[in-house]
């Protein structure tokens, strides 16, 4: 097998003949495609050749800033004196030029020298305007988000950082898409192992294509099997400007108008951008009803599933004839009331996720009020259940990350089941599984849960519950930051007219 | 020459009190009023404290032992007694953590038997909890770690609830102090150390520790959490029951927990027996650590197949044993081989390693 195998491999090489370097070959390939518009030019001295894809290049550039000048031109390689713009190289490689080509530079040679290749700029990147966050919407605040062209997410980064210390390194992943993918840290600040981490892992990838940064996200993670998103993504500029200044690294992809944020924590996704524009009591009390949300969604079906099955002693009994006037009627078990009363739920999710906007409102008010009411009236589902479903997806939708909000909705289907088994014990077991597997991870090397394992009291002061800006002297240590200061507190100290 | 492991695996010294209490608090605590008040009665929390205090005693011998050779225990019995005969010494002590875990599991599944699911399947229960037990070990110590913190810090709101039976006891139980014999005070410190055993895993994770040295006092401190929780629960049971109600209660922290009512739950042991999976799992998941990393160091294997190895001994022993009987016989056991290696051989080793360094300083300082 092995040996056929090599052998496979040994006439792929055979096949594939030495690159041809001659630019007749180039240029054939390129006017393959219909796209590719090519014209001679008679200059005084000599005649050129131009040639660019039409769709990439903006024409107006074209016309106003290279064709009036290739006039005067004498020799080809006086080039990138008398064209006007910045980017514009004399090259020899093909495959450089090819790929210059297709990041829409205008391509210009003598026809009677074909030695060396005048490039010129002329790109274009057709992109909507910066607008309104829509996920991570907050009330208060600056209301830009990303957008999908790199260099505009960048400018909204760097206006905000203006530091010669942010670096941005740029790779290209992905074999057919090109893509460029940036790396922004701030030196001195984040610590090099985590900035060599996300680049290695980068520049090690093998794959071809890459649409979004939710794709690196999947294929760079630590654990990529768990549910549990291990980057934290934003699309909010203002969000990964505050994370560079925490020492952290932040990732921008060409055409995704989301940033991948790294290393963090379980607790950071639950944090809200808009903590940091409220007074630090009411982030703090928001943070809290998060958390209490997320227990609640994942544990409160499985509960009432439990006690129902199997532990009916656990009610008060006032509580109970509630339970019990509620249930009487049913015919079906709790798990198959559950199981149908959360799958209408992730289908009236789904459904309105699919529609468009206004059809999907319509989906929300139709499954809302007509499904749940007429369930109940019907005798399919007890309207407790339908009221602690209810609450529970309500809550779910509270995560701010969107992506960890849907594993939050994922997990809980275990717990239901296994709470259908073995009752309470099967809630706990499940619990105990779920704080193992997030023991288990780790976000870039550093570890998930970090503020309480391994336990560090200075952080606690941003997870759970956040503290005053004054408070917050020290970058989180989860970094590893080089420089672990945010500011002097003693300075801060000596202001002491407030 | 030393022999700590790399910087990567250590864990801060601080979670040794975490490690040393997860390890202790256990299946003993629901139920340790009887046996240790069939002697002692009303002036059993002064065994609790004694017995506390020998652990604590106890686990300076073994830091004694531990910060001379910064080695873990298979290695130092390998250098003191040979090759052979430690590495046989070694898998005693391998049996006896394994056994803690058997009897803590088997503990657990009988109570869940008792007081919850009467018809649970055994087979089906304690395969899922070992395949939970395998999740963790094969993380890693750090998981093991991290679970051993979170096992504490997560049900320790269940101690609160023992405040509900407050209002109903009476605190004149305790007098008059002292009216039991020296001797049944001794008798009942014997059964009381067996609520304790577990903290010998230390021997195993010396090496795991970040300035093991700076360790110990979170050890002691960890163990006198164990002593107040014990003394907590102890005094709360003989304010509320009488010596003969309670010489009857087998469970009596379970039955305590009958007391305690809220406006939206009642019959409370339930969700106590719940959270209590949560205070049970890092303690098995740390003696089938010890063991594991034990069997893995005197045979070089790989960990991975260890571990499977022995959970299905786990598995096994835990499903065979049946009825009431069975599992005190291996509690008793396990307790006697905890006490024989906890108190008479750790001393005895320390004394050994003590004299033989002496003998051989002695000879060096002959040989220059």
């Amino acid at each position: 097998m092995r040996i056929w195998r090599n052998k496979k491999k040994l006439d792929k090489n055979e096949k594939d003949p030495k690159k041809d370097d001659s630019f007749q070959v180039l240029l054939q390939q390129l006017s393959e495609s219909d796209e590719f518009t090519q014209f001679t030019y008679a200059s005084r001295s000599s005649t050129l050749c131009i040639g660019y894809y039409t769709s990439l290049i903006d024409t107006e550039i074209l016309h106003r800033d290279i064709m009036p000048y290739l006039k005067e031109l004498e020799v080809i390689t006086s080039l990138p004196n008398v064209i006007p713009i910045e980017e514009v190289t004399l090259e020899k490689d093909t495959t450089i030029i090819q790929d210059q080509l297709l990041r829409g530079h205008v391509i210009i040679f003598d026809v009677n020298n074909l030695n060396q290749m005048g490039l010129a700029k002329a790109s274009v990147e057709r992109t909507r305007q910066v607008a309104i966050p829509e996920v991570e919407f907050s009330v208060v605040g600056p209301k830009e988000a990303f957008v999908e062209s790199l260099d505009t997410n960048i400018n909204l980064v760097r206006k905000r950082l203006p530091l010669p210390e942010l670096i941005i390194k740029e790779l290209h992943i992905g074999k057919i898409s090109k893509t460029r993918v940036s790396v922004l840290y701030i030196e001195g600040i984040a610590n090099k192992e985590n900035v060599n981490t996300v680049i290695q892992r980068l520049s090690e990838l093998q794959v071809d294509q890459i649409n979004d940064s939710s794709y690196l996200t999947q294929l760079i993670q630590d654990n990529q099997n768990s549910p549990f998103p291990q980057l934290i993504d934003t699309e909010r500029p203002d969000r990964i400007a505050s994370v560079l200044g925490e020492g952290k690294v932040a990732i921008l992809v060409d055409g995704a108008p989301h940033g991948l944020i790294g290393p963090t924590t379980f607790f950071e996704f639950f944090s809200a951008f808009e903590d940091y524009f409220l007074n630090w009591t009411v982030a703090s009390f928001f943070r809290l009803v998060r958390f209490f949300a997320v227990l609640f969604s994942i544990l409160v079906t499985p509960i009432y599933v439990a006690v129902l099955t199997y532990h009916y002693e656990l009610i008060p009994k006032d509580m109970l004839s509630t339970l019990i006037t509620s249930r009487s009627a049913i015919p079906l078990p709790p798990i198959m009331e559950a199981l149908v009363l959360e799958l209408t739920i992730e289908l009236l999710r789904e459904a309105g996720a699919r529609l468009p906007t206004k059809v999907g409102q319509t989906i929300g008010i139709v499954g809302g009020i007509v499904i749940g009411t007429a369930s109940v009236e019907a005798g399919l589902t007890s309207n407790v259940l339908l009221i602690i479903v209810a609450l529970g997806a309500l809550a779910s939708f509270t995560t701010p990350v969107y992506q960890m909000g849907n594993t939050i909705r994922l997990i809980r289907f275990p717990f239901l089941l296994m709470a259908h088994y073995i009752g309470l014990l099967g809630v706990a077991i499940s619990f105990c599984f779920l704080l193992i597997h997030l023991l288990r991870l780790s976000s870039l090397g550093r570890p998930f849960l970090e503020p309480f394992y391994p336990l560090r009291v200075q952080d606690l002061k941003d997870s759970l519950i956040r503290l005053p800006f004054s408070k917050q002297t020290k970058r989180p240590i989860l970094e590893q930051t080089e420089d672990t200061m945010r500011f002097d507190p003693m300075k801060a100290k000596e202001k002491n007219d407030i | 020459m030393f022999d700590l492991e790399t910087k990567e695996l250590q864990i801060s010294p601080f979670l040794v009190f975490f490690i040393i209490n997860a390890v202790q608090v256990g299946i003993g605590v629901l139920g340790f009023q009887r046996v240790i008040m069939k002697s002692a009665g009303n002036d059993s929390w002064m065994v609790v404290l004694a017995a506390g205090m020998m652990v604590s005693f106890i686990i300076w011998l073994m830091y004694l032992l531990l910060n001379r050779h910064q080695k873990d225990i298979v290695q130092i019995q390998k250098d003191i007694f040979g090759k052979w005969v430690g590495s046989f010494i070694s898998l005693i002590w391998i049996i006896y953590w394994l056994l803690i875990g058997i009897v803590t599991l088997r503990n657990y599944i009988e109570i869940v038997e008792v007081w919850m699911f009467p018809t649970i399947n055994i087979y089906m229960f304690s395969l899922i909890f070992i395949i939970l037990v395998y999740y963790c070990v094969s993380g890693g110590f750090r998981v093991v770690t991290g679970l051993s913190f979170l096992g504490v810090c997560i049900p320790f709101y269940l101690f609160f609830t023992f405040l509900f039976p407050i209002e109903f006891a009476h605190f004149r139980n305790l007098l008059p102090i002292w009216n039991h014999s020296i001797k049944d005070i001794t008798f009942s410190i014997k059964d009381m150390i067996i609520g304790y055993l577990g903290f010998s895993t230390l021997l195993m994770y010396y090496p795991y520790i970040k300035h093991p040295k700076k360790s110990q006092k979170w050890a002691h401190l960890g163990n006198l959490l164990t002593m107040v929780i014990y003394l907590f629960i102890l005094i709360i049971t003989i304010g509320f029951f009488s010596e003969k109600q309670v010489s009857r209660q087998i469970w009596a922290t379970l039955s305590l927990w009958k007391i305690v009512e809220m406006p939206f739950v009642e019959r409370f042991e339930y969700i106590g027996i719940t959270s209590w999976a949560l205070i049970i799992l890092p303690n098995i998941c740390l003696s089938v650590w010890a063991s594991t990393k034990g069997i893995q160091k005197i045979f070089n294997l790989k960990p991975k197949r260890v571990v499977i190895v022995i959970l299905s001994i786990l598995f096994c022993v835990t499903v065979a044993v049946q009825g009431r009987e069975d599992i005190a016989l291996l509690s008793k056991t396990m307790s006697l081989i905890g006490l024989c290696l906890g108190f008479i051989y750790v001393p005895l080793l320390t004394l050994i390693s003590f004299l033989l360094s002496k003998m051989r300083r002695g000879k060096f300082e002959k040989g220059t």
